[in-house]
């Protein structure tokens, strides 16, 4: 099975509001401090699931990531997880693509590298918030596509059977290939590197395809930010005191019951 | 292209509180735009009932009534709004965020090539054209997106506006569901539906009580689920929870599960990401039971606890029952 994933380094989702700041272009936004950037969590799932069916399966796995040049971090840690190659997208006027900005360039990268069975995408990128790439992408090449998938239940060379979660249920669908899927974190835990593959990783050299290289032209965005606010928190609960838990918990009920809450 | 199209969700026999959220919004950017709205109501039973309800001084209203759109199928949804699409020539549509919309919307809006924003906060009219306030990072930054396309879509998050007031409006009309033939790709082989943990619907639930990775275990969960048969209070929970499979998805409140307006939301164990915190931003009084001090929840909670709460809840749930006998 030919599998190519898209995995996109994002700043850590763990970084809270007050240690971001806006860059220069005001709009992007990074962490403080050299928190090291980090791959999005869903895609680091897709990975996960793409290595599970190759391994099952057989066949290759292609991890693609639109982004500069140090998003080659985020490549080598998917190939010390176990990916056979990785090409990094990268050129200046990519900057500020919307969805379907980037969902072009990956689509040209998908073409290009070519006979691709399945594309696991992560369901949304923790940074944006989008949650559109997968779609436009699947639209641009033709695949079926379903999102969020928390479990693949059966594969074969031409089809799967996976769990699509909606609000109150799971919906199962039976997808033919080749079809994209949206990765949600349910589904698995992503593997860490082993000590085999980070050597592997350190001696990937990754090759970079630009706008030239993929033949894409000048993207008109569809959607263009104007401006970013970072939002920093300040409040702070009234805490409850008592001797110890159990009294607190109590003095908590009374508290409740006197402002009429429960 | 001229004027707003908001599209409602049926439940049941009614209309969701989302929609009629939604709705006020377009309201408000009718007035800005002195433009009219249209709306239309999608569902699988019959929606006169519905259409009763959604009722907010629109020009028409339009309902795609159809058994097709009784078990969700992108396409069948896609095919709908188009077609609705193309009968009002809308500069911008408006629906409420939800586990179909997030759906289909961007199948939408690859098909016809309209820019689209999902999961808003506020739709302005600004000199650049049609602006979406959109919290991103999982809700530690705010960005304004100028949204482009015939029309400009946008989905809106629930519980940041006011239910739309009832007000008569014109025409009721009924429309045809495009038929569609069935996509080669993708079949749909069954729904397995999810009980809800607290037996409640989530978004509904006046009160909720959720658990963290903190409960430590699944064998602690009982702690939860009794404070909530207690409390009458439907049960939810952060991610870490719901992916280690200790209750289902459908329980996970936050950023990429359930956005939740209860009236008292107690979080137990949870330790306050932003990504948590986006879910209950509707909240009106937030309690935390947590060890660490320095948690985050903290700072969006009323009220705290600091302590573990394998002493706290069990005290806590005793005496709010001798308060009620
Ligand atoms: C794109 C994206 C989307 C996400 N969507 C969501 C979402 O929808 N919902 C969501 O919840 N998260 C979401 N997350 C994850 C989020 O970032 C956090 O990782 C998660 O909310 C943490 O869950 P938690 O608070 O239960 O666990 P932790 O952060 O591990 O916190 C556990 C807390 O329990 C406390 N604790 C430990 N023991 C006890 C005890 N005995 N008594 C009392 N307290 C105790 C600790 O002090 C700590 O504060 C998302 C993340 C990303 C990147």
């Amino acid at each position: 099975m030919n599998i190519v994933v898209t995995i996109k380094q994002v700043e850590d989702p763990a970084t809270p509001p007050s240690h971001m700041v806006l860059g220069a272009s005001g709009k992007s936004v990074q962490s403080v401090s050299g928190v090291p950037r980090v791959m999005n969590g869903y895609d680091a799932n897709a990975v996960e699931e793409a290595l599970r069916l190759k391994e099952k399966h057989g066949g290759k796995v292609t991890v693609v990531s639109l982004g500069d040049s140090s998003a080659r971090n985020t490549l080598k840690r998917a190939i010390a997880m176990g990916a056979d190659s990785c090409v990094l997208l990268s050129d200046p006027q990519w900057e500020l693509l919307d969805s379907f900005g980037t969902a072009t360039v990956l689509a040209a990268a998908i073409r290009k590298i070519g006979n691709v069975d399945l594309v696991l995408c992560g369901r949304q990128a923790s940074d944006s918030d989008a949650g559109q790439v997968l779609y436009w992408l699947a639209e641009m090449r033709e695949f079926p596509v379903a999102s969020p998938i928390v479990k693949i239940e059966e594969s074969s060379a031409d089809a799967l059977v996976v769990h699509s979660l909606l609000e109150e249920e799971y919906q199962r669908l039976s997808v033919k290939l080749p079809a994209l899927l949206g990765i949600s974190s349910e589904i698995n835990e992503p593997r860490q590197p082993s000590p085999k593959g980070t050597v592997t990783a350190t001696r990937t050299m990754v090759p970079t395809w630009n706008a030239a290289a993929l033949a894409v032209g000048p993207l008109t965005c569809k959607v263009d930010m104007t401006k970013l606010e970072i939002q920093i928190r300040t409040g702070k609960a009234e805490l409850i005191e008592g001797a110890d838990g159990a009294a607190r918990g109590r003095a908590l009920a009374d508290k409740l019951h006197q402002l009429e809450l429960l | 292209m001229a004027g707003i199209l908001v599209i409602a969700e049926a439940a049941g026999t009614g209309v969701t509180r989302e929609s009629l959220e939604t709705a006020s919004l377009a309201m408000r950017l009718a007035a800005a735009m002195q433009q009219p709205v249209c709306g239309a109501l999608l569902g699988a039973g019959d929606l006169a009932n519905a259409a009763a309800q959604f009722q907010c001084g629109f020009s028409a209203l339009l309902l795609v009534e159809s058994p097709q759109l009784a078990t969700y199928v992108a396409q069948q949804y896609v095919a709908a709004v188009q077609s609705l699409i193309a009968k009002v020539q809308p500069a911008v549509v408006l629906f409420p965020h939800t586990a179909k919309s997030r759906d289909w919307a961007p199948r939408l809006a690859a098909k016809i090539g309209s820019g689209l924003v999902l999961d808003c906060v506020n739709v302005t009219v600004e000199q650049e054209g049609v602006t979406a306030s959109k919290p991103m990072y999982g809700g530690g930054v705010l960005a304004k997106l100028v949204v482009h396309g015939d029309p400009a879509l946008v989905s809106v998050r629930a519980g940041i506006f006011e239910c739309a007031q009832l007000s008569s409006g014109g025409a009721v009309e009924r429309m045809e569901l495009p038929q569609l033939a069935a996509h080669p790709g993708i079949q749909h082989l069954e729904s397995i539906s999810i009980e809800g943990a607290g037996g409640q619907r989530l978004k509904d639930a006046k009160t909720i009580i959720s658990g963290g990775r903190g409960i430590g275990e699944k064998d602690n969960w009982h702690f939860i689920v009794e404070a909530a048969a207690a409390l009458g209070a439907a049960v939810g929970c952060s991610r870490p929870v719901a992916d280690a499979g200790w209750v289902s998805s459908s329980s996970q409140v936050g950023l990429s599960g359930a956005l939740v307006a209860p009236d008292i939301y107690i979080a137990v164990g949870i330790s306050g990401a932003i990504q948590h915190l986006a879910g209950i931003s509707s909240a009106k009084t937030v309690i935390a039971i947590n060890n660490d001090p320095e948690a985050d929840i903290f700072k969006r909670a009323d009220y705290g606890v600091v302590d573990d709460f394998k002493e706290v809840l069990p005290a806590f749930v005793e005496r709010i029952k001798q308060l009620r006998s």
